[in-house]
């Protein structure tokens, strides 16, 4: 067997706010069909590396490839273009737009639609607007969130609130879906539901995963691999039960033994 | 939804022809203005819902582009085209193209950065574009711009006025409810989420600049030749706050809301007017209580972002 392409690599990434460094050399690299979990204490700059490798924050210097393409430059919306999607620490769902509206916007993205058809709002346009919302309704359905498709986002529970930001990610067409803790605030049993929706849409979308999560159960039970940040530095990479048993890792989250 | 309905469009139409025919032969020069005016407003009103109401750009300059379309259109009709009030249609046209160029102008740094950047941008561009027309003299500088040509007629007037408000409408209505108009909404509520979802704001923002600007242009120059005179003060800062008024008033982001609110605004100070008073003009008292009431009210304007049909 070759050896697995790389989808995503991160080298020697640096990004400081005023004298805080918040993300130190770190480097680290998803493989095609991964799923990697980002871990690391409160402030250890996971946010940080994914505003960097979604174009939010220019990194001081370091290179972000995806595949082969350098994409340290690029804008969000470009990112996004290149097969990137995320979804955010804090949902930001459109509120003041329905659940099909919020998935149509990402979905509309990926397409063609000129400009006179649709001031003159022609038979061909009104096809068009009227697939696309098919399309996503049919989206939706995938994840049971068809019968809300006509509610503002903003009605949602907390947790459909979590798995539409993640539908309308994916609805972008992604090759590699990055994800800022998507248990946060999730009780025992959304969060089951969330595991098991990560691995389904994995599979079923073909894509890599990159993953920051807290709940530590979550992140050992799903993850391939794990990197872990401390203080912007990487202090370990490896398998789960490798992590686990990293003494700098349990020191980083416990606090030094005297 | 669909608002190219024909049966709709069959009775906007029937209601206008007979709105013009009353205003004719049943009504007097000074209501037939009034009409013509408010058909103006509604066009100014419109153009700055569009940036404003829907891509959440505040801007402050839209009396700059309405007088760059009114100076237009009019040097254009009396310098080159004999003041034939034909040619109007297309020196007017002409006149939002030229506020087209110069939105390009200021949205071209504006849409670089974010936040309330804009507002203070676009307010002094229409300064600028003030004081440019202030210090030039063939077009009467502080003086005012003298016999600017006017329609012939009420009915030819009220006709290609109310042609150029359909127009803005219908665009701007349709741009609204298409991809465009999705675009701009989501960048007006969350600018980053809509940006990681592949939705280029910078590029979105200017292009509803754009057809702002161009709006406002074509309003302008359809002022100056409903008015027959005009000078760099009618386009002042008040000018530019007046309009916004109106869009807040019939509701940010509700197209006919702006239609709306300019008629309510445009007639309302004519009926207080007409009161019996004993010379009190008690328009400065009630149209500030009016718009207070509003704003704890209704913050969200008349119809909020919904449309009347
Ligand atoms: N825009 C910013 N301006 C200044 N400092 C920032 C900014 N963003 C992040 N930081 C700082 O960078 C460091 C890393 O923050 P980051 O949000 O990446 O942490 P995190 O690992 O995501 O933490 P958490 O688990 O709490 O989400 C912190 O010290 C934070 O205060
Ligand atoms: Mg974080």
């Amino acid at each position: 067997m070759s050896a697995p392409t790389k989808m995503l690599s991160v080298e020697n990434l640096n990004l400081s706010f005023g004298g805080i460094k918040a993300v130190d050399q770190v480097s680290f690299h998803i493989f095609e069909n991964e799923l990697l979990g980002l871990i690391g204490p409160n402030g250890a700059g996971k946010t940080t590396v994914f505003n960097m490798i979604s174009g939010f924050y220019r990194a001081d210097s370091g290179t972000i490839k995806l595949r082969e393409d350098v994409i340290n430059e690029y804008s969000p919306d470009k990112v996004n273009k290149a097969g990137i999607a995320r979804t955010f620490q804090n949902i930001r769902l459109f509120g003041e737009l329905t659940v099909v509206e919020n998935v149509l916007l990402a979905m509309q993205q990926t397409e063609t639609l000129g400009w006179i058809e649709s001031l003159f709002r022609t038979k061909s346009y009104r096809d068009k607007e009227k697939a696309l919302y098919d399309r996503s309704v049919e989206l939706l359905k995938i994840f049971s969130l068809d019968h809300l498709a006509e509610e503002f986002s903003r009605n949602l529970p907390y947790g459909l609130q979590r798995k539409l930001e993640i539908v309308r990610a994916l609805a972008t067409k992604p090759k590699l879906l990055i994800l800022d803790e998507p248990a946060a605030g999730m009780n025992h049993q959304e969060t089951e539901d969330l595991k098991k929706l990560i691995h389904f849409v994995k599979q079923k979308f073909n894509l890599t995963v990159l993953l920051i999560e807290h709940d530590m159960k979550l992140i050992m039970s799903i993850c391939e691999r794990i990197v872990v940040l401390n203080r912007g530095i990487k202090i370990a990479e490896g398998l789960p039960s490798e992590i686990k048993a990293n003494t700098s890792v349990i020191e980083a989250y416990l606090g030094k033994r005297s | 939804m669909n608002f190219v309905a024909k049966n709709k469009l069959l009775f906007f139409f029937i209601s206008f022809v007979a709105v013009g025919v009353i205003c004719q032969f049943a009504l007097n020069s000074y209501i037939q203005a009034l009409v013509v005016s408010f058909m103006i407003n509604a066009i100014m009103a419109l153009s700055l819902n569009f940036i404003t109401g829907v891509a959440n750009q505040f801007s402050l300059g839209q009396a700059g582009f309405m007088a760059l379309g009114a100076y237009t259109s009019a040097v254009l009709t009396k310098v080159f085209l004999a003041d034939q009030w034909y040619f109007i249609p297309l020196t007017a046209l002409a006149g939002a193209v030229v506020a087209t160029v110069a939105g390009y102008l200021v949205a071209l740094p504006s849409f670089k950065l974010r936040g309330d950047y804009l507002a203070i941008v676009t307010m002094g561009f229409a300064e600028i574009v003030r004081v440019l027309f202030l210090n030039w003299n063939f077009v009467g500088g502080p003086r005012g711009y003298n016999g600017v040509v006017k329609w012939p007629e009420f009915l030819i007037s009220y006709g290609f006025t109310g042609l150029a408000l359909f127009l803005t409408f219908m665009v701007l209505y349709h741009l609204k409810i298409s991809w465009f108009g999705r675009n701009l909404w989501a960048l007006n509520e969350d600018e980053i989420a809509a940006e990681v979802m592949g939705t280029p704001i910078a590029k979105n923002k200017r292009f509803a600049f754009l057809f702002s600007a161009f709006f406002a242009g074509l309003g302008g120059a359809l002022y100056g030749h409903h008015l027959g005179y005009f000078s760099p003060a009618s386009f002042g800062f008040l000018m530019s706050v007046q309009i916004l008024i109106f869009a807040v008033l019939g509701g940010l982001g509700s197209m006919s809301g702006s239609i709306l609110a300019a008629g309510i605004l445009t007639a309302l100070p004519e009926i207080l007017r007409s009161l019996p008073t004993g010379g009190l003009d008690i328009r400065m008292i009630v149209f500030p209580i009016l718009l207070i009431l509003l704003m704890i009210l209704r913050p969200q304007g008349l119809l909020g972002r919904k449309e009347l049909f």
